[in-house]
């Protein structure tokens, strides 16, 4: 391995190295902390996106809502991750949203009762994943898509609440 | 106040609003409807259910119906034996008949698994999720709908939500919950037009 590669490498390693160490840990989130979080983004239109890391779907939506987020961001657009992980999976839930580049703070669900978070949420949510609610700049949930969402039927609400 | 009330009631009512079609639910009579078993042929209901029928829809690919697959073999150990008949059923477009056959192989599954062709049985009992189960009594009454238990992890299950509502019913009696939330993957539909 000549100089260059040696270089290469030892710069791929530290670039990669503190991007591990940085994901932090999920931020507990239950039904009272979730209502307050919602009231923190008033003024902004705001999706939040319950996910987890053993939901194929939603880690393949993932990086779509992220780059949805950054195009809107200026508009006043805003996405919340909450991750519906097992303490077990929480660390891998965390690099994930991290190697991802979801914007922070990260959250996971942490409710005494996940029937009750769920119905605090949606009373209509079964708590299946993905499942992403809109709320608009008041703070008021407009919409949920439960599911595999269509990225046009999502952005075309999204623009419709930030329009308003 | 008669503002809020209207208001309330819009809720209330939005909050009950039935998914994808929704015809059964808790409380209501299952009529009968057809499923397909394995081999491409059509069963019915009505032909398989019991004094107490339980019906489980369930996923090849979801780590959260996978992570239940024991549990379901042992559920069936378990209340086979009381006269519980089983109606285990896969409502995924993404998983054919094959692929539903070699799980059932891998798990060691004793029950049958059947197909619902465009996702209509999930439509009509509301599933959303698998796994997701709903208890029928001996009048056709679904008794209790919802998950297995309260966590996909065995080792932090705190209350058997399905095993009492199945000794409850199996005893003539109202199960302790009778709706839960069933958490667990989406089950994936066919595109209809509305």
């Amino acid at each position: 391995m000549n100089r260059r590669s040696w270089l290469a490498a030892l710069g791929a390693l530290l670039w990669t190295k503190p991007r591990a160490l940085a994901a932090g840990p999920l931020i507990p989130l239950d039904e009272t902390a979730f209502r307050q979080m919602v009231a923190a983004h008033r003024g902004k239109v705001l999706l939040v996106d319950f996910w987890a890391t053993w939901c194929s779907p939603c880690r393949e939506e993932m990086p779509k809502l992220i780059a949805l987020s950054g195009a809107q961001k200026h508009k006043g657009f805003d996405l919340v991750t909450i991750s519906c992980d097992e303490p077990e999976q929480e660390l891998a839930a965390a690099q994930f949203v991290d190697r991802q580049g979801a914007p922070a703070p990260h959250y996971v669900r942490h409710a005494k009762s996940d029937d009750d978070f769920i119905n605090a949420i949606d009373a209509k949510w079964s708590g299946a994943l993905p499942a992403l609610f809109l709320f608009n700049r008041e703070g008021n949930q407009v919409q949920e898509f439960i599911g595999e969402t269509d990225e046009k039927v999502l952005e075309t609400a999204i623009n419709k609440v930030l329009s308003v | 106040m008669k503002h809020y009330f209207a208001a309330f009631l819009f809720s209330a009512l939005v909050a009950a609003a039935p998914v994808y079609g929704q015809e059964f639910k808790v409380g209501s009579t299952v009529a009968d409807f057809s499923i397909t078993k394995l081999d491409g042929s059509p069963a019915q209901f009505s032909n398989l259910k019991g004094d107490v029928t339980l019906v489980m829809f369930i996923s090849v690919q979801c780590p959260v119906s996978n992570a239940y697959d024991d549990r379901m073999n042992a559920l069936y150990q378990d209340y086979a034996a009381k006269g519980v008949k089983f109606i285990v059923i896969n409502a995924n477009r993404t998983e054919p008949a094959a692929a539903v056959q070699e799980h059932a192989r891998q798990h060691n599954f004793q029950f049958a698994v059947y197909k619902d062709e465009n996702n209509a049985v999930a439509d009509k009992f509301g599933a959303t999720v698998t796994p997701e189960t709903y208890v029928i009594d001996s009048a056709g009454v679904i008794c209790y709908h919802g998950s297995i238990d309260d966590s996909q992890n065995l080792a932090r299950v705190t209350t058997q939500r399905l095993r009492l509502a199945l000794d409850a019913v199996l005893a003539g009696k109202e199960p302790p919950q009778t709706e839960t939330k069933a958490f667990g993957c989406s089950i994936k539909r066919v595109a209809k037009g509305t």
